[in-house]
C-alpha cells in the first residue's frame, strides 16, 4: 500500500511564481523556497505521525484543488449580514483575496496598523513566521511556500485599541475546490492592549474548499490581547488552522477557540509563556454533527517561574462526528510556581460519535500547582425532568441544557457584545427546540 | 381538582404504592406524613410524571383528565406544580431565563402571547417579594451554589410565577432553618388560593405550624392509613408513627 507521503499531493505542482506576493524580497523567497523543499520531502503528514494519530489527511490528499479564484459578487449587505460584530474594524478576505470595499479599515484608532498581509510583506520581515516550525508534520511548509493573503496587525506601545477588529474571511463557494492559504500577524508592543475575531464563514452551506490559515502572536511586555476564533464553514470544507504566540513579562492573551463547521477541522494551538506574570487563557469549544471530524491540539509551555494558564475545551458530539483533543502542558525545569489548569468535557448526545481525549501534562519543576482532567458524559436525566416538570418539551429541555453546558466557555469572555454574538451562533447550531 | 383511585405504583417490580385513594377540591391545602418509606416521595413522583415508577393499578382523574397519560411538560401546562424536595442545579441556564422559558410554556399552552421582557421583570420582581429574594438571584445560575433555603426560596417563586391549579410541595421544610421555614411558609400561605388546591408531603409536623392544612393523611406502606383534620399532625408529633401499623386498614376520613 501506498503511504500517504508518497503520493502526489494536490498542492505539489504548484509553482511558486512571480504572481505571489513578495517575491521581490530576497528573505521571504528564501524563507518560501525552503518551505517549499520541505513540504516536496514531506508532503501531509499521515497517520503514523503521532500528532495525526486520529486525524486522516487522505480525503484531502484525493481532492483537487485550485488557486484561482473568480471574483466574487460578494456586496456590502450580504458581507454585513455574515459579519459578527457590527462597531469594529473589519478586514474581509473574499475566496482568499482581500477585499478593500467591504473591509473598514481606513478610520484606525491612534497606534493601530492593520493592513492585508500581501501591502505589509515589506514591513514584516522581524515578525513573519517567528513562531512557526515548518519542520513541524503538518502544513506550515505548505502555508509558508503559498501565503498570498491575510491580516498584519501592529500596535504601538502603550496604545489601548478600544474598538475590536473582525477578521473576515469568507469563502462564497462560486470557485469550486477553492484552497486558501492565509497568514496573520499579529504583533502588540509594550502595554498594547487589543482585541480581535477570527472568523472564518461560508456562503454556501455544501461549496468544498480548503481553508489553510497560521496566525501568529507576539506580546511584549504587559500587552493584553484577546483573541477569538470562531470557525462555521461549509461542512464539506477543510479548515486547517495553527495559532503560535508568545508571551514576555505580564502579558496577557485570552484565546477562545469555537470550532462549529466543516467536514473536517484541526487546530493547534500554541503559547509560549517565556516571561514571569504572564497570563494565558486558551479556552475553546466544539459542536460537531453528522460526519464532522474536528481535532484540537493545544500546547502551552511554561518556560519561566510564575507563569498561569487557565484551559476549558467543551466538546458537544452529535451524529456520527468524532473529536479529538489533545492539550500539552509543559512546564520546564525553572518553572517555577507555576499555576496550570486544564480541563477537556465532552457531551454526547448520539451512541454513534466519537472523542478521542488526551490532556497530557509534562511537569520537570517540583513546586508548581498544576490540575488537569477531561470528563465523558451525557445530558443529566434529573435536569431533564426538572425542566419539563416546568413545561417545557423534551426537546427544549435537551436543547436548552446542551447549550448551557457548551455556554460555561464563553462565560469567561469579558466582552459582552462579542460574547452575545457569539451565543447567538452558537444557539443556531443547537438541536431545535428553544 | 384531583382524584387518586386505588392507585398503585412499583419500582423495578417492587411495589411501593399499594392502593391510594384520595380526593382534593379547590382550595383544600391536604398534608401528607407519614415514616421514611412509606412512599410519599414515590406519590410526589407518580403525579409529577417522572420516569422510572410503574403504575400497576387505579388511576388519577385531574380537572376530568387522567393524568397518568400525560408527559410531564403536559401536567406541567395544566396547571400541575412539583415543588422538588432536592432541586437540581443547572449550570449555564440562568434563574431569569429558566422563569421566562417555564412561563411562556405554560402561556404558549393557554393560548396566551409570550410575556416581552418588560412585563415579565416587572412580573418576577413581583413575585420575588413573596420570598424575599433580591434581584441578584434572577442573574445566577439556576440553584447553583445556592443554601438548602435558597433553593427551596427558588422553587417557591417558580410556583409563584407559574401560578399552578394544583402544586404539590415534596418535603419542601426539609434542610430548612427555622427563618428560611417561615419565609417558604408565607410565600406558600401567599399563594393560598380559592381555585388553587395544594398538597404538602412532609415527614414532620413543624411545617404545618405555619402552613395549616386543611386535611391530615397519613401514609405508611403504601396505604392512607388514616385522615383527618390538622389535629392529628398534632397527635402524630406526640405519639410517633409507631402506632399506625396497629390501625385498622382503610380507615380515612
Amino acid at each position: 500500500m501506498k503511504q500517504l507521503t508518497d503520493i502526489t499531493t494536490p498542492f505539489s505542482d504548484i509553482a511558486v511564481d512571480n504572481t505571489i506576493p513578495g517575491q521581490e524580497l530576497d528573505w521571504l523567497k528564501t524563507l518560501r523556497e525552503q518551505a517549499r523543499a520541505q513540504f516536496q520531502r514531506h508532503g501531509l503528514p499521515s497517520k503514523k505521525v503521532e500528532d495525526w494519530k486520529y486525524t486522516s489527511l487522505w480525503a484531502l490528499s484525493q481532492e483537487t484543488f485550485t488557486h484561482e479564484a473568480q471574483a466574487s459578487q460578494l456586496n456590502e449587505t450580504r458581507c454585513s449580514e455574515v459579519a459578527l460584530l457590527e462597531s469594529a474594524y473589519r478586514l474581509v478576505i473574499v475566496d482568499g483575496q482581500f477585499n478593500a470595499e467591504l473591509s473598514r479599515i481606513d478610520d484606525l484608532e491612534a497606534g493601530l496598523t492593520l493592513l492585508p498581509l500581501s501591502q505589509a510583506l515589506s514591513m514584516s520581515e522581524a515578525v513573519l513566521n517567528q513562531q512557526i516550525d515548518i519542520e513541524k508534520p503538518g502544513l506550515n511548509a505548505l502555508n509558508t511556500m503559498l501565503m498570498n493573503e491575510g491580516a498584519y496587525i501592529q500596535v504601538k506601545a502603550g496604545s489601548n485599541i478600544t474598538k475590536p477588529i473582525e477578521l473576515l474571511v469568507i469563502n462564497t463557494g462560486e470557485t469550486e475546490k477553492l484552497a486558501t492559504h492565509l497568514r496573520h500577524v499579529i504583533d502588540l508592543a509594550k502595554d498594547a492592549d487589543l482585541t480581535i475575531v477570527e472568523h472564518y464563514a461560508s456562503l454556501n452551506d455544501e461549496s468544498v474548499g480548503l481553508t489553510d490559515v497560521i496566525s501568529e502572536v507576539n506580546l511584549a511586555d504587559n500587552a493584553r490581547l484577546n483573541h477569538f476564533k470562531l470557525q462555521h464553514e461549509s461542512l464539506s470544507h477543510y479548515h486547517i488552522a495553527t495559532l503560535a504566540g508568545k508571551q514576555a513579562s505580564t502579558s496577557t492573551w485570552h484565546t477562545n477557540n469555537i470550532s462549529l463547521g466543516a467536514k473536517l477541522a484541526r487546530n493547534d494551538i500554541h503559547s509560549q509563556l517565556l516571561g514571569e506574570q504572564a497570563h494565558v487563557t486558551m479556552d475553546g469549544m466544539y459542536l460537531v454533527t453528522g460526519k464532522q471530524h474536528v481535532d484540537n491540539h493545544t500546547r502551552i509551555d511554561h518556560a519561566v517561574p510564575n507563569t498561569t494558564s487557565e484551559e476549558i475545551y467543551k466538546g458537544v458530539l452529535d451524529g456520527d462526528s468524532h473529536a479529538v483533543f489533545n492539550g500539552k502542558v509543559i512546564v520546564h525545569k525553572d518553572a517555577q510556581k507555576t499555576d496550570a489548569n486544564q480541563s477537556n468535557r465532552n457531551l454526547l448526545l448520539s451512541r454513534t460519535c466519537e472523542i478521542d481525549t488526551k490532556p497530557e501534562m509534562e511537569i520537570y519543576a517540583d513546586d508548581v500547582k498544576c490540575g488537569h482532567g477531561s470528563t465523558v458524559g451525557q445530558l443529566d436525566e434529573q435536569q431533564i425532568f426538572f425542566l419539563r416538570s416546568r413545561g417545557l418539551d423534551e426537546t427544549s429541555a435537551r436543547s436548552l441544557l446542551t447549550y448551557a453546558f457548551a455556554v460555561e466557555v464563553l462565560q469567561r469572555i469579558a466582552d459582552l457584545p462579542i460574547r452575545q454574538a457569539l451565543s447567538n451562533v452558537i444557539e443556531t447550531r443547537l438541536p431545535r427546540g428553544v | 381538582m384531583l382524584t387518586i383511585k386505588n392507585l398503585h405504583a412499583s419500582v423495578d417490580g417492587k411495589e411501593i404504592l399499594r392502593g391510594i385513594d384520595m380526593t382534593v377540591n379547590p382550595g383544600e391545602v391536604h398534608a401528607i406524613m407519614g415514616p421514611n418509606g412509606a412512599g410519599k416521595s414515590t406519590l410526589s413522583n407518580v403525579l409529577a410524571g417522572r420516569d422510572g415508577y410503574e403504575i400497576t393499578q387505579g388511576e388519577v382523574i385531574y380537572k376530568g383528565e387522567n393524568l397518568l397519560e400525560l408527559e410531564p411538560e403536559e401536567r406541567a401546562q395544566r396547571g400541575v406544580f412539583l415543588a422538588f424536595q432536592y432541586p437540581v442545579e443547572i449550570p449555564g441556564v440562568s434563574n431569569v431565563y429558566l422563569l421566562k422559558s417555564a412561563l411562556n410554556a405554560v402561556r404558549k399552552y393557554q393560548g396566551l402571547e409570550e410575556v416581552d421582557a418588560m412585563d415579565f421583570l416587572t412580573l418576577v420582581r413581583e413575585k420575588m417579594k413573596l420570598v424575599k429574594m433580591n434581584e441578584e438571584f434572577l442573574h445566577r445560575n439556576v440553584n447553583e451554589g445556592f443554601s438548602g433555603g435558597e433553593k427551596k426560596r427558588n422553587e417557591i417563586l417558580q410556583m409563584a410565577i407559574l401560578e399552578p391549579a394544583l402544586a404539590i410541595l415534596d418535603e419542601t421544610d426539609s434542610g430548612l432553618d427555622i427563618d428560611a421555614l417561615r419565609i417558604v411558609s408565607e410565600g406558600v400561605n401567599a399563594l393560598r388560593a380559592e381555585d388553587r388546591s395544594i398538597v404538602m408531603i412532609t415527614h414532620y409536623q413543624r411545617l404545618l405550624d405555619h402552613i395549616v392544612p386543611d386535611f391530615v393523611h397519613v401514609l405508611s406502606e403504601g396505604r392512607i392509613v388514616k385522615s383527618g383534620d390538622k389535629e392529628l399532625a398534632k397527635e402524630l408529633e406526640k405519639s410517633g408513627y409507631s402506632w399506625i401499623h396497629d390501625a385498622p386498614e382503610g380507615e380515612t376520613a
